[in-house]
């Protein structure tokens, strides 16, 4: 029995000699990349997850239990915004029921937030540009620039949502804009050559990634989403790859290759699979991996 | 975890009481997918309020599909002809597809708010809001109550045409009511659970009771029954195994739709020359609903 006894309050004392550690932040994402930069700023203090995966598209993910009960859970939720996660998010936050993370509480993070946003329709109350983000493009993770903002934005949260951790949050964010730094300038040396080199996408969502490293879109393939191409406008495509001397089409490998394909037979251009996300495809498996595959898959495409 | 189930629960059990009703009459109507061809008529309204301008959350988009509801339900009670070599149920395939054709063309030309239109014909029943399912359960309501006072004329010319015919009724205005009542129904049912689901409240329960007995008060309280089991088995699966949760009721329909047939076979089986259910074309019994 004495034994026992002993080696019980022998365990006991080492429960109480252990430093006390608080349970980390946990931190819900709607996309990958911002789980990925939620890992940089919140390091060991933070538990990170991400509703979407990598290969699914942000516009449109299916609700499932465990959103619920993730974001019933969290302490602090991170949304790309700008319309983006519009068709989903809305009703699944109301869903957690949780207070904490609600739209404009502590809790609640919109990682647009301060960042210029391309493409804004010239007047708001006119829905006639085709334009389906009204708030401008919402696929502002693709410039390494905006990464910091995001950072930014993300540690502010952390720092309302858990005070005590806030030297920390600020020494892991200076740490991760000046290796952001160092990274760019290692991305826009390999991107320099092919500065001003046109390319037609599938889908409108490259904007800040071409702008950043000097490419230009000639045009989509997919003029508004979910809406197959007329004839019309596969010509006028087909018209201008020779004109523009386009040589490749980008393409999220979530989009049916049909189209891409059929242009390439016909002009010659290359389709190139990229990756829009962290996870997306295998060996990206944080925000510096991402671009580091984007700029060598199209330096090598464009060579 | 429960507590996120009790509203998806709540609208299911919504869902089941009006679907199984009216799936009775459309299966004894032989006009199985007029529930696709309707939402997808309505969907097409709503975008052509996108064509002029309006927000798919205006009151113009709701009116501009409902009228496209109502055109529907014109058409197909003009189209009802005793000519039995023409089948009611290619022409409602005939206007799913050319609405849907339609909608894919009106949103070339429409301006913006193009991926909304998915969210007219995919609802989410795992984030249903109570609100939703009040406004639903009114609307249902409404509906239910009509076909109640109405009972003797719906059911007589959803089961016994020709009783109907000798008995003088007209066809066509209460064909044009059924399906008006009907296209109301659906359009606000698959904004809230997804085509998908709808269909599966809508067939599954009211046929799973046509093998199972006879006559409209069986089969409701058989149907419901059914619809309400098939639902927590589909929501308990979609926790249980984190499924998208709207497919995970479809299939959990599907699932427990074996049970009936396999019983009948057997019974079948066992005792050969006994039919379970009397021949369908005689007139039900119990037309007190």
């Amino acid at each position: 029995m004495r034994p026992i006894f002993l080696f019980a309050s022998f365990l006991l004392t080492l429960q109480i000699a252990r430093p006390v550690e608080a349970a980390p932040v946990n931190v819900v994402t709607t996309t990958e990349d911002l789980a990925a930069i939620a890992k940089e700023v919140g390091g060991e203090r933070v538990e990170v997850e991400s509703l979407a995966k990598g290969v699914q598209d942000p516009h449109f993910i299916e609700a499932k239990p465990s959103f619920m009960l993730k974001l019933s859970r969290a302490d602090l939720f991170v949304q790309v915004g700008l319309e983006l996660e519009q068709a989903w998010v809305g009703p699944l936050l109301l869903g957690g029921r949780n207070g904490k993370i609600q739209s404009g509480a502590p809790g609640f993070v919109d990682a647009s937030r301060g960042i210029t946003a391309l493409e804004v329709p010239a007047e708001p109350i006119d829905r006639s540009a085709g334009d389906v983000h009204l708030q401008g493009n919402p696929h502002i993770w693709l410039d390494p620039m905006n990464g910091k903002q995001i950072a930014r934005n993300i540690a502010e949260g952390l720092k309302r949502v858990d005070p005590k951790g806030a030297a920390e949050y600020d020494r892991n964010l200076a740490d991760f804009s000046t290796r952001i730094d160092a990274a760019l300038s290692r991305w826009q040396e390999r991107m320099k050559p092919f500065e001003g080199a046109k390319v037609i996408t599938y889908h409108n969502s490259w904007p800040y990634f071409l702008k950043r490293f000097g490419l230009v879109a000639a045009g989509y393939i997919e003029p508004k989403p979910g809406i197959p191409s007329s004839t019309s406008h596969m010509r006028e495509v087909i018209a201008l790859i020779p004109r523009e001397q386009v040589k490749v089409i980008l393409m999220e490998p979530y989009f049916s290759d049909q189209a891409p394909k059929f242009l390439a037979e016909k002009t010659g251009a290359k389709v190139v699979p990229l990756p829009p996300s962290v996870s997306a495809s295998a060996g990206i498996n944080d925000y510096f991996d991402l671009f580091d595959l984007l700029t060598n898959r199209l330096a090598e495409a464009l060579r | 975890m429960l507590s996120f189930l009790f509203w998806p629960f709540i609208a299911c059990l919504i869902l089941t009481g009006i679907h199984t009703y009216l799936g009775l009459h459309v299966i004894r109507r032989g006009v199985i997918f007029v529930d696709l061809a309707l939402a997808q008529m309505a969907a097409l309204g709503a975008t052509a309020a996108l064509l002029f301008g309006r927000d798919l959350h205006d009151p113009a988009a709701y009116w501009a599909s409902l009228g496209m509801t109502l055109i529907g339900a014109a058409f197909f009670s003009l189209s009802r002809s005793r000519d039995e070599k023409i089948p009611q149920e290619a022409i409602i395939g005939i206007v799913y597809v050319v609405s849907a054709a339609a909608a894919v063309i009106v949103l070339d030309r429409a301006p913006g708010g193009a991926e909304h239109i998915r969210g007219l014909l995919v609802g989410n029943i795992l984030t249903v809001t109570p609100a939703q399912i009040t406004k639903t359960a009114i609307l249902y309501t409404a509906v239910g109550l009509f076909h109640w006072f109405f009972r003797k004329a719906f059911l007589l010319i959803s089961f016994n045409p020709e009783e109907a015919l000798r008995r003088g009724y007209r066809f066509r205005p209460w064909d044009f009511l059924f399906y008006a009542a009907f296209g109301v129904v659906v359009t606000s049912s698959v904004s809230l659970a997804g085509v998908l689901l709808v269909f599966a409240f809508l067939i599954v329960p009211a046929l799973a009771s046509l093998f199972l007995t006879d006559g409209i008060v069986p089969r409701l309280w058989i149907g419901w029954g059914f619809g309400t089991a098939a639902s927590l088995l589909g929501l308990a699966a979609s926790v249980t195994f984190d499924l998208p949760t709207g497919a995970s009721i479809v299939c959990a329909f599907g699932l427990l739709l074996l049970l009936p047939i396999l019983g009948r076979s057997l019974f079948r089986m066992i005792r050969p020359g006994i039919r379970a259910t009397r021949p369908r074309g005689n007139p039900p019994k119990g037309e007190k609903a």
